[in-house]
């Protein structure tokens, strides 16, 4: 039985960080790239953890004018990651709070909010894959993309983030504002339900 | 369950995630090599976490990846 190779982040921090320092500094290939990379983040999470497409959109649409402004701006080009990353986690929330009472979709209703008078609760997606979810189905395990979104938005976010994405716990807990510990914990939790999630296909 | 799988399994995240010392990896793996019941959960998640990293390196969509090219175009275009 073999463990799974640790994810090796600072790599990617670091790739970010050299991409940010030469677009900064006048670099037209490397602001491009970056650009391109920024978005593409954007879009994976968004999906990922708030499942609409044309929000998705949204979000990386914002990604691109953050970071072109952000670049020119930063003093710390190994910081840019977990900017990156916390600007979209925000423009996601965002998106979410203003779609608090449509009809969910792809997305469990989020723990105390109402739909149409009903009380919440964990929306199970249909059989038959709606346009987001095939959007999502292009690029990812279908049972992975069920199993994710089964799981509870914040326990969610915190999957993509880690295993997805592959920030370590510590750039995780930055994101989100909480503890390390905090972030083990529910990823632990994640990891259990993903499993049983799994193995019920 | 027994005593040992729980405190087997309370670590597996920790463990697939290269947390673990050496000394801890060792004991799960030497605890796994003869215990049916925990060695196919913590391959069930060694496996469902490869198809988490799958997802995050795999390219994205080709209209994705046209319409992040393009809006890039336009932005450093109009900035000119």
């Amino acid at each position: 039985m073999t463990r799974s190779p640790a994810v090796q982040p600072d790599r990617a921090r670091e790739e970010y960080a050299a991409l940010v320092r030469n677009a900064a500094g006048g670099d037209a290939a490397a602001m491009e790239r970056l650009l391109i990379r920024a978005q593409e983040v954007a879009y994976r999470f968004s999906l990922l953890v708030c499942g609409h497409v044309e929000d998705a959109e949204d979000v990386m649409q914002d990604a691109l004018l953050g970071t072109y402004r952000h670049v020119r701006e930063i003093t710390d080009p190994s910081a840019f990651r977990t900017w990156l990353y916390s600007t979209v986690r925000n423009a996601c929330l965002m998106k979410r709070r203003r779609r608090a009472g449509e009809p969910a979709s792809f997305v469990p209703v989020e723990q105390g909010g109402e739909r149409e008078g009903r009380t919440p609760g964990v929306d199970v997606p249909s059989p038959a894959p709606r346009p987001d979810e095939r959007m999502v189905d292009a690029w990812i395990d279908r049972r992975l993309r069920r199993a994710l979104a089964s799981l509870p938005p914040a326990y969610r976010m915190i999957v993509v983030l880690r295993e997805i994405e592959g920030l370590p716990t510590k750039e995780v807990a930055a994101v989100i504002g909480i503890s390390e510990a905090n972030v083990k914990t529910r990823l632990h939790r994640a990891h259990g339900m993903l499993r049983k999630q799994l193995q019920d296909v | 369950m027994s005593d040992r799988c729980a405190a087997i399994l309370a670590n597996i995240s920790a463990f697939l995630d290269g947390d673990l010392d050496q000394t801890m990896c060792a004991e799960i793996e030497a605890h796994c090599a003869e215990c049916q019941r925990c060695a196919p959960v913590v391959e069930g998640l060694r496996q469902t976490i490869g198809l988490c990293r799958n997802a995050g390196t795999a390219p994205l969509p080709e209209h994705v990846r046209a319409r992040a090219r393009d809006a890039v175009t336009r932005l450093l275009r109009d900035v000119k």
